[in-house]
């Protein structure tokens, strides 16, 4: 038979670390009470047959909140085999609480004290032998975090729990309890577990209900000892309860006394954690600064020079995309790209080639490489465009062309001499442009005798400069700059992607499937990964320091004035990384009512996924405005206060929160190695989600997008005609208020609830017939075919998904929690609803005041606001709870 | 005086933790018990940082007007 042994102690001792320690999992932690809120189970490294049960936080065996009664009733009604008691060192007075407690039960025991380093480097000693035989059991000293001693307390739990060394509970109480005590323990005697008798015996002396109802005694019982109780609470004054929890902490503090030497020097002085907290709670500041570090977050994230920035744009470029890139911190230097070349031996690997194709190149980098091909090109460029456009002048009677390698002849001579085009001066060094031409006729390349045109100011800006037939020739003879000529190359995983499927020799269909369908949506998704990263990093900088508890506490003053506590502000920033965490968050809202409530409210605060879809958007539509971004949370933010204005105003939400009281975590400054682990593990969540939800769900698309009903496949001039085409034409009409109402939008928006990062995909899978060359052309380009005002139509869409129910997953996890069926509806049709009103609101309000465009859907979209603001201002009910 | 009055930096037992039942034992629970010493940290308008035990609590006011020191 397998051992169970339970993990249990007060909230942020550090439980969840040292059962990631002794089990290897990889459990989240973090630095604020009610980051577990389930039990969740997992086998002891090294012995196969001992299952550690890590535990929510509790303060005492009398729950408070929901995620306290999971432990409350696993200790009490499961009973493990022993129990493993974390006290956190830097507290003791109140963790030593539970453990009296805890002793209580019957179940062996062994008192892990954690957090040793901290209270060695504070100087203060603790007696672990006098503490162990003050609660007759082992005591000893561990640090989780620093991996000491966790396994010799693992031992020693699985020592008392092989031999069942029930330790007999301490004698906490005065001698009039203590008496009464044993009057009920005769009384009961026989009618309980003998083990759990003196347990028993206190809770009927509380008088706590609950408890009594399952220990399934005889109510006839119970008032043969009330007379006890009574006479006890006459002699000490008190109710029962009040002197249980009084007595325990005098022992407490008794045994504190002899076991604890504290530092007294440490007493005295003001802590680092108290001055922070007198700034980041200051009335006035306490806010702006929490705002600050938000808006620190996006701008890091999404700002048009930040870092997430330039880091998205590589990834979508270079890594993922065709561009290709050299591997950072080597030369770059220029290689002969000929494996047989006669000027290269096999120790200079053509660096110093001079080969024909070669010598134009030679010695240079990379980079100079590219700034000399660039004005060759900008004048390739022009003077093609101004060829096309005299050539399709001078045949007005054939189909114009685009591009030049669309046209079937050679280039008509007669007609090239005439075209002259803005261009781009040659000169490098020298003046006009001799330095290029002495190159080229240096036997590189043909050799062509050119007559630049003389230029009749020294000064004249470059645009000026002419470039004409014989110009285009001499940019044209000089050969393109390939990266893959300098240093390291890796090539982009779509060029890979690209040869491999060449190489392969697949048919046109399932390259198409393969590179436009899969790759293309998975490749979307990812190419975002920097920005979350940035967003991800910062929530674990903020989870690990402590100071989330304070924004709980500093939020509580704004949620008590519409009825919520500063605890649903947790969630809702758990909320930022993922939804579905969030939504389970919520349980340690103490209040049923409340907790609903949070639970509808979580998920408007963009998720990590949904931060893709406003990283995409912003990098699309909003480059210049990284504020828009930062928008998202503080509209989302705005919407869980009035939308919980506007609940709390009805019959089934009215009533007061909960008062708040909360154990404020000490800062410490997180480690790099924990805030990567947390970061890299939501990272490797969503890469996962990429290759398992998203992937499949992009071929998909692709197959029902070119496919008719008849499954005869299309090209791609015929999607019209497609089953996804039609899906979407029939459902585009709910859309169409809020400017995004055609079949691709539809598509996009209802494929998000897949995952919210799907929106991306799949908005880059249906746009891919656009205009343009790349995924954020064509999504412009989507934008401007859907509507007059392809800005506010994309906001409209961005806002629309953000703001409408979350993810299948989370939609799942919300109906779990809403208890019923008709609750978790009831989440789901607010949160369509507010969603579709802050679309529309912002297309029809929006395309009013930018152009006063006035139709029925604006009345309508002003009407809704007006119930909005009813809902959200009309006086509040009359008290119904009283 | 009820604990709001006490002022930041003050060191006071606490006399009595006053109020409703559920409430007032999660109180009990976390130490503000008869005899314990606490301390205010930090006032936010009336909503609280104490210290307790070497810890550190957040109550808001209307909690902090019923423990009486």
């Amino acid at each position: 038979m397998s051992i169970k042994i339970a993990l249990a102690g007060n909230p942020n001792s550090g439980k969840t670390t040292l059962f990631n320690a002794l089990t290897g999992s990889d459990q989240y932690v973090g630095n604020w009470p009610g980051v577990t809120v389930e039990k969740k189970d997992g086998r002891l490294a090294g012995h196969k047959d001992t299952v550690l049960q890590d535990l929510p936080g509790i303060y005492s065996l009398s729950p408070y909140s929901l995620e306290e009664k999971v432990s409350r009733n696993f200790l009490v009604y499961e009973k493990p085999d022993a129990i493993l008691n974390i006290v956190d060192g830097t507290n003791i007075e109140r963790n030593l609480y539970l453990s009296t407690q805890l002793a209580e039960l019957g179940i062996p025991m062994v008192i892990a004290v954690n957090m040793m380093d901290i209270v060695d480097k504070a100087g203060d000693k603790i007696d672990f032998k006098k503490l162990g035989k003050a609660l007759n059991c082992r005591a000893i000293g561990i640090s989780a975090q620093k991996s000491r001693g966790c396994r010799d307390a693992a031992a020693e739990a699985l020592l008392v729990a092989r031999e069942g060394l029930k330790s007999e509970a301490p004698h906490v109480f005065s001698g009039s309890v203590e008496h009464a005590l044993a009057h009920i323990e005769e009384s009961i005697q026989g009618k309980v577990p003998a083990a759990s008798i003196r347990w028993c015996a206190i809770k009927i002396f509380e008088r706590d209900k609950e408890a009594i109802e399952k220990m399934g005694i005889n109510p006839k019982t119970i008032e043969h000892v009330e007379g006890h109780i009574k006479d006890c609470e006459k002699e000490l004054d008190d109710d029962a309860e009040s002197i249980i929890t009084s007595q325990r902490y005098e022992f407490i503090q008794k045994i504190v006394k002899d076991c604890v030497v504290k530092n007294s020097k440490r007493l005295k002085r003001m802590s680092i954690s108290d001055k922070i907290d007198r700034i980041v709670t200051h009335k006035i500041l306490a806010l702006p600064i929490f705002i600050l570090s938000l808006c620190a977050m996006w701008w890091l994230a999404v700002a048009e020079n930040g870092p997430g920035t330039i880091l998205t744009d590589w990834a979508n470029d270079q890594f993922l995309g065709e561009d290709g890139w050299h591997l950072p911190f080597t030369s770059h230097k220029f290689k002969c790209p000929e494996k047989e070349c006669e000027n290269c031996t096999a120790d200079e690997r053509g660096e110093n080639c001079t080969c024909e194709s070669c010598r134009i190149y030679t010695g240079m980098e990379y980079e100079e490489a590219q700034e000399f091909y660039a004005p060759h090109e900008k004048n390739i460029e022009a003077w093609e465009a101004a060829y096309i456009e005299a050539y399709n002048e001078a045949n007005k009677d054939k189909e114009g062309f685009e591009e030049l390698a669309e046209m079937p002849e050679e280039l008509d001579e007669a007609l090239a001499r005439t075209v002259k085009a803005d261009g781009v001066r040659l000169d490098d060094d020298e003046e006009t442009g001799e330095a290029v031409r002495g190159k080229l006729k240096d036997g590189c390349g043909p050799c062509i005798e050119v007559e630049i045109a003389e230029e009749d100011d020294e000064d004249a800006p470059e645009l000026e400069w002419t470039c004409d037939w014989a110009m285009y020739q001499v940019s044209k003879a000089v050969p393109e700059v390939d990266p893959s000529n300098y240093g390291v190359f890796i090539p982009g995983i779509s060029t890979l992607l690209d040869s491999m499927l060449d190489k392969a020799g697949v048919n046109e269909t399932v390259k198409s499937l393969v590179k436009d369908g899969a790759w293309g949506g998975v490749a979307t998704v990812l190419g975002f990964v920097p920005v979350i990263l940035v967003v991800f990093l910062f929530l674990a900088f903020l989870e690990d320091c402590g100071y989330m508890a304070r924004v709980a506490f500093i939020m509580d003053r704004l949620f008590r004035k519409f009825g919520l506590s500063g605890k649903s502000f947790i969630p809702m920033i758990v909320g930022k990384g993922c939804g579905v965490p969030a939504v389970m968050a919520a349980r340690t809202i103490e209040n049923e009512r409340d907790h609903r409530m949070t639970v509808i409210l979580a998920t408007f605060i963009p998720c990590g996924a949904k931060t893709v879809v406003i990283a995409m958007f912003a990098s699309i539509f909003f480059r210049d405005m990284w504020w828009v971004a930062a928008l998202m949370d503080i509209i989302g933010i705005a919407i869980i206060v009035l939308g919980g204005i506007a609940l709390k105003k009805s019959r089934a939400f009215a009533g007061e929160a909960a008062p708040f009281v909360m154990e404020l975590p000490s800062y410490h400054l997180p480690t790099p190695n924990g805030i990567w682990r947390h970061t890299w593990t939501r990272v490797k969540g969503y890469v996962f989600k990429a290759g398992m939800i998203i992937f499949p769900a992009c071929v998909f698309l692709w197959l029902v997008m070119h496919f008719d009903w008849s499954f005869t496949l299309l090209a791609d001039e015929e999607i019209e005609k497609s089953i996804l085409h039609d899906i979407g034409s029939w459902i585009a009409w709910f859309f169409a208020p809020l400017g995004f109402g055609t079949w691709q939008g539809a598509a996009a928006s209802v494929s998000a609830e897949i995952a919210k990062e799907q929106a991306t995909a799949t908005l880059g899978i249906v746009a891919q017939n656009m205009q343009g060359t790349s995924t954020a052309a064509h999504i412009k380009a989507l934008f401007g075919s859907m509507s007059d005002f392809p800005r506010l139509a994309a906001f409209s869409f961005m806002v629309f998904n953000l703001f409408i129910p979350p993810c299948m997953v989370a939609i799942a996890v919300t109906f779990r929690e809403m208890g019923t069926k008709a609750w978790g509806w009831f989440a789901v049709a607010f949160q369509l609803f507010i969603g579709y009103t802050i679309a529309l609101s912002a297309y029809q309000v929006g395309m009013l005041i930018c152009s006063g465009v006035f139709t029925f859907w604006t009345i309508l979209a002003l009407a809704i606001d007006g119930f909005c603001l009813w809902a959200i201002f009309r006086p509040a009910r009359k008290e119904i709870a009283k | 005086m009820p604990l709001t009055l006490l002022g930041v930096g003050v060191r006071r037992n606490i006399i009595a933790v006053k109020g409703d039942d559920a409430v007032k034992k999660h109180l009990h629970n976390l130490g503000f018990v008869e005899g314990a010493e606490i301390e205010v940290i930090a006032d936010n308008s009336g909503d609280l940082i104490v210290g307790l035990y070497g810890s550190r609590v957040a109550l808001n006011k209307d909690l902090a007007k019923r423990i009486i020191v």
